[in-house]
C-alpha cells in the first residue's frame, strides 16, 4: 500500500494529510493568524516557517518520514504546462525560487515543501495540475487585440481530478472521452477537455460567467470608459473585477446560502442576478459545447457552489440538451493531490517532466 | 384623400393586391442611399458617395441635412421621379431609447430625440428625419424600421459582473430581423413561431438569439462583447484590457479605436479586406489561417451561448452579411456548429429591402405601425 504525504500551502493556513493508497489516514489544518504573516515581504520567505510546522506536525503523528512512498504538494501558477502529474525538478526549484513564475502565489512553496520533505524521506516528490496547466489550441489563444493573448489559466486540481473522477463512474477511459467541466467556485472556471486535453478554459479572472466574487466578461467599451473615468484607480478597478465582482458587487455578500435565504424570502434582486449567474454559466457551457463540436460526454459541474440546488436546476434546464449533466458537489484539493500522485506510483500515468 | 387611404389599409389583407410605391432612405457615414420600391420590388436605387471634405463642415450629424436632402433631391429628380406618387417615405432608424422592434410612424418626440442625438450621433439619425419632411411635403406617413436599438432582451440577460455596467442590445436589428423572417418563411413557421439563431456577419459581427420572434439575447457587437471581427475586438481578457486601460501608452480615444474600428483582424492582420484575407487563407498562410480560423471559432462560441439562451430549441442557425459570401469561414463556423440546428445562408444584406418591406406590412394592414413616445 502506497503511503502519501499530502502538502497544500493555503493564503491562512497550511494542510497536511497522510493518505494510505485512496484513503485518507489523517489530515491537519495548520492555521496562520495575520500576526505571524504580517512580518514576511515576499511569500516565499514563509517557507522556513511553514517547513518546520510541517515537520512538527509529522512528528506529532508519529510519522516516520522513511514510511512513505512520496511527497506531493500543491502547485502554483508557474509557467505554463500540460496538465498532468510532475515530478519536482532541479528547474522548478530554480524558477519558484527566482520569482520565475506567472505571479507571486503561497501555492508556489507547495512543491518547495514537498521537495524538502521527500528529500529527507529519499522518495519523490510531485505536483499535480497546477493553475498554469495549458492545452490550449492556437485558435483559441486569439483574442481581438494582438497583445491582449487568451491564457490558459484555471483551477485545473479539481478539475482533472472531477474528469478523472467521472471517467472511472462511466467506466471509460479519459482519453476516450469529451467533457465539459464547470469548477464553481469563489471564481468559475469552464473547461471543455477533449480525451484528457483541456483545449479551452474561459479564465476566471479574465472572462466568461461573473462568478460570487469576480466580474467575468464585461462589455469592453464600457470597461474602457470606466478606466479612464478618473473614478477609480488601477487597484480599485482590478478589484473590481477580481475579488469584489460579481455576487458580492450586486448583493453585497458572496454567501450561497444567504442569497438562497434572500431569495426564498421573496427578495426579487437576489433572485434575479442569482439566476443571471446561472444563466452565464450556461452559455459558457453551450461555447465549450462548440469547441468539442457538439461531442460532449458529460457535463460535470464541481465545486462548493455545486452544493447549490437552485443554482444546479437553473444551469441544467438550459444545457440538459447537451449531454448529461452530472454533479460533483465540493473539491477535495488534498485527495485529488493524493491521487494524482498515486496514478503515477501505480504505473497508471508517467509523471512529466518540469 | 390620402389619409382616407391610409385609414382604409388598416383593415388586414384589403390591399394585398395593391401596388404601394415605398421611398427608401437610408443615409449611411460616407454614403446616402435612396430607392424607390413598389411593393417588394426596387424600381430604382442609387447609392450617392460622400468624400471626408464634403460631410467635413459639418461638426454635427444634425447639420447634414439640408446637404444629404439636396443630394435626395437630385437624385429623384435624375431618375424623373415625382414624390406626389409615394405612398409613403421610409427612413434607416437612428439612435433612439431602447424599444421594440417593428415599424415605427416618425413623430415628434422621435425627431426631437434623431434631432437633439438625444441618444447618440449617427448618420442614420437623419433617415427618420428626412423621411418624416417628404411625408409631411406629400401629406403621406412616415417609418423608420428597426433601427439599431431594437431591445427585447431578457432581464437576466441584462446583468453583467459589475453593478454600474448593463448589458444593453445594439445590433444590426434590421437585417437580423427581416433575414429571420425569410428563413421562418422557409421553415414553414410564421417568425412569432420560430426559435432562431441568426448571426449577421459584416464589420461587426452579432449573434442574436430570437425566441418566438423576440431577441431575447444578443451580442453586442459595439459595445464589445462577443466574437471578434474585421474591425472590432469583440470581447477580450477584462483584467489584461484594464491593464492596457491604465498603461498610460493610449489615450481614451485611442484605446477606443482598437476595440472598434482597428481592432479585430485588421489589428492582427493590417487589412480589413476579408476577400483578400480568404485569398491568402487559401494560399496556406499560417498566420492568416490562424486568425481567419480564430475568427471563424469565436464566431461558433457565440452560436453554442445563443443555443443554450434557446435551451436548446433551435430550428434553424442563420448566417447573414457580408461575410456570408465567404463559403470557406462559412464552412469553418458550419463544422463546430452543424449539430445544433441546420444552417441557411443569406449572404450580404439588404437594406433597402428590408426597409421598404417593413412599411409594405404597415400598409397592408399585416402589422401596426408603433409609436415611439
Amino acid at each position: 500500500m502506497y503511503r502519501i504525504l499530502v502538502i497544500n500551502p493555503g493564503s491562512t493556513s497550511t494542510k497536511v494529510a497522510l493518505y494510505k493508497g485512496d484513503k485518507s489516514v489523517w489530515n491537519e489544518t495548520l492555521a496562520y493568524s495575520n500576526e505571524q504573516l504580517a512580518g514576511f515581504e515576499k511569500i516565499i520567505d514563509q517557507l522556513e516557517m511553514r517547513r518546520l510546522d510541517v515537520e512538527k506536525t509529522l512528528h506529532k503523528k508519529k510519522l516516520d518520514v522513511k514510511s512513505l512512498s512520496a511527497v506531493v504538494g500543491r502547485g502554483g501558477p508557474f509557467k505554463p504546462l500540460e496538465s498532468g502529474t510532475y515530478k519536482v525538478s532541479e528547474d522548478l526549484l530554480r524558477d519558484i525560487r527566482s520569482g520565475n513564475v506567472q505571479a507571486e502565489h503561497i501555492s508556489n512553496i507547495g512543491a518547495l515543501l514537498a521537495h524538502e520533505i521527500a528529500e529527507q524521506a529519499g522518495v519523490p516528490a510531485f505536483f499535480v495540475d497546477p493553475v498554469s496547466v495549458d492545452e490550449f489550441e492556437p485558435v483559441a489563444r486569439i483574442s481581438g487585440i494582438p497583445e491582449l493573448e487568451r491564457k490558459s489559466l484555471l483551477h485545473a486540481l479539481n478539475i482533472k481530478a472531477t474528469a478523472h473522477r467521472a471517467a472511472k463512474d462511466l467506466g471509460r477511459s479519459l482519453s476516450d472521452i469529451n467533457l465539459i467541466v464547470v469548477h464553481l467556485g469563489g471564481g468559475i472556471s469552464i473547461c471543455p477537455i477533449r480525451k484528457g486535453r483541456v483545449i479551452d478554459a474561459n479564465n476566471a479572472n479574465e472572462g466568461g460567467p461573473f462568478s460570487p466574487e469576480r466580474s467575468g466578461s464585461l462589455p469592453v467599451s464600457s470597461l474602457a470608459k470606466l478606466c479612464y473615468s478618473g473614478t477609480f484607480s488601477y487597484a480599485e478597478m482590478k478589484k473590481r473585477l477580481v475579488g469584489n465582482g460579481g455576487l458580492i458587487a450586486h448583493l453585497g455578500t458572496n454567501d450561497s446560502i444567504e442569497i438562497e435565504r434572500r431569495i426564498e424570502a421573496g427578495d426579487k434582486q437576489a433572485r434575479l442576478v442569482y439566476e443571471a449567474m446561472a444563466y452565464q454559466i450556461a452559455k459558457e457551457i453551450g461555447a465549450m459545447a462548440t469547441v468539442l463540436k457538439g461531442e460532449v460526454d458529460a457535463i460535470l459541474l464541481t465545486g462548493g457552489l455545486a452544493k447549490s440546488d437552485v443554482l444546479i436546476h437553473w444551469i441544467k434546464e438550459r444545457v440538459a440538451f447537451l449531454a448529461p449533466v452530472v454533479v460533483y458537489a465540493g473539491e477535495n484539493e488534498m485527495e485529488a493531490l493524493a491521487l494524482g500522485a498515486l496514478r503515477v506510483l501505480k504505473g497508471e500515468e508517467e509523471a512529466k517532466t518540469y | 384623400m390620402r389619409m382616407t387611404k391610409i385609414r382604409m389599409c388598416q383593415t388586414k389583407g384589403v390591399f394585398l393586391t395593391k401596388t404601394f410605391r415605398i421611398l427608401v432612405i437610408n443615409p449611411g457615414s460616407t454614403s446616402t442611399k435612396v430607392a424607390l420600391f413598389e411593393n417588394i420590388k426596387e424600381l430604382f436605387m442609387s447609392s450617392i458617395m460622400h468624400s471626408e471634405k464634403e460631410l467635413q463642415p459639418f461638426s454635427k450629424i444634425a447639420d447634414q441635412h439640408e446637404f444629404r436632402v439636396n443630394v435626395i433631391e437630385k437624385s429623384l429628380g435624375e431618375n424623373s421621379m415625382d414624390i406626389q406618387t409615394l405612398d409613403c417615405v421610409v427612413g434607416r432608424g437612428g439612435l433612439l431609447h431602447p424599444i421594440p422592434s417593428g415599424t415605427y410612424e416618425v413623430n415628434e418626440k422621435m425627431l426631437q430625440d434623431l434631432g437633439k442625438a438625444e441618444w447618440g450621433e449617427h448618420a442614420s439619425n437623419l433617415g427618420g428625419i428626412i423621411a418624416y419632411d417628404i411625408g409631411q411635403e406629400v401629406g403621406i406617413p412616415a417609418f423608420i424600421v428597426d433601427p439599431v436599438v431594437v431591445d427585447e432582451m431578457r432581464p437576466e440577460a441584462r446583468i453583467s459582473g459589475i453593478p454600474d455596467i448593463e448589458r444593453r442590445s445594439i445590433f444590426h436589428a434590421l437585417n437580423q430581423k427581416a433575414v429571420a423572417r425569410i428563413a421562418a418563411q422557409e421553415l414553414g413557421l410564421k417568425y412569432e413561431e420560430a426559435n432562431l439563431i441568426v448571426v449577421h456577419m459584416g464589420g461587426g459581427i452579432s449573434v442574436g438569439a430570437h425566441e418566438k420572434g423576440k431577441v431575447i439575447d444578443v451580442n453586442n457587437a459595439l459595445n464589445g462583447d462577443g466574437p471578434f471581427s474585421p474591425e472590432r475586438a469583440g470581447g477580450v481578457p477584462v483584467g489584461q484590457l484594464v491593464e492596457l486601460c491604465f498603461s498610460g501608452k493610449y489615450t481614451e480615444d485611442e484605446l477606443k479605436k482598437r476595440l472598434v474600428g482597428k481592432g479585430g483582424v485588421v489589428a492582427y492582420l493590417g487589412t480589413n479586406d476579408m476577400r483578400r484575407v480568404e485569398k491568402e487563407f487559401l494560399s496556406g498562410d499560417e498566420k492568416i489561417k490562424l486568425i481567419y480560423s480564430a475568427m471563424a471559432y469565436q464566431v461558433a462560441k457565440e452560436i453554442g451561448v445563443c443555443a443554450t439562451v434557446l435551451k436548446g430549441k433551435v430550428h434553424r442557425i442563420v448566417l447573414t452579411g457580408g461575410l456570408a459570401y465567404d463559403n470557406h469561414f462559412v464552412g469553418l463556423i458550419r463544422e463546430r456548429v452543424e449539430w445544433i440546428a441546420g444552417i441557411s445562408v443569406y449572404p450580404g444584406e439588404e437594406e433597402m429591402k428590408s426597409l421598404a418591406m417593413g412599411a409594405l406590412r404597415v400598409l397592408r394592414g399585416e402589422e401596426k405601425a408603433k409609436i415611439y413616445s
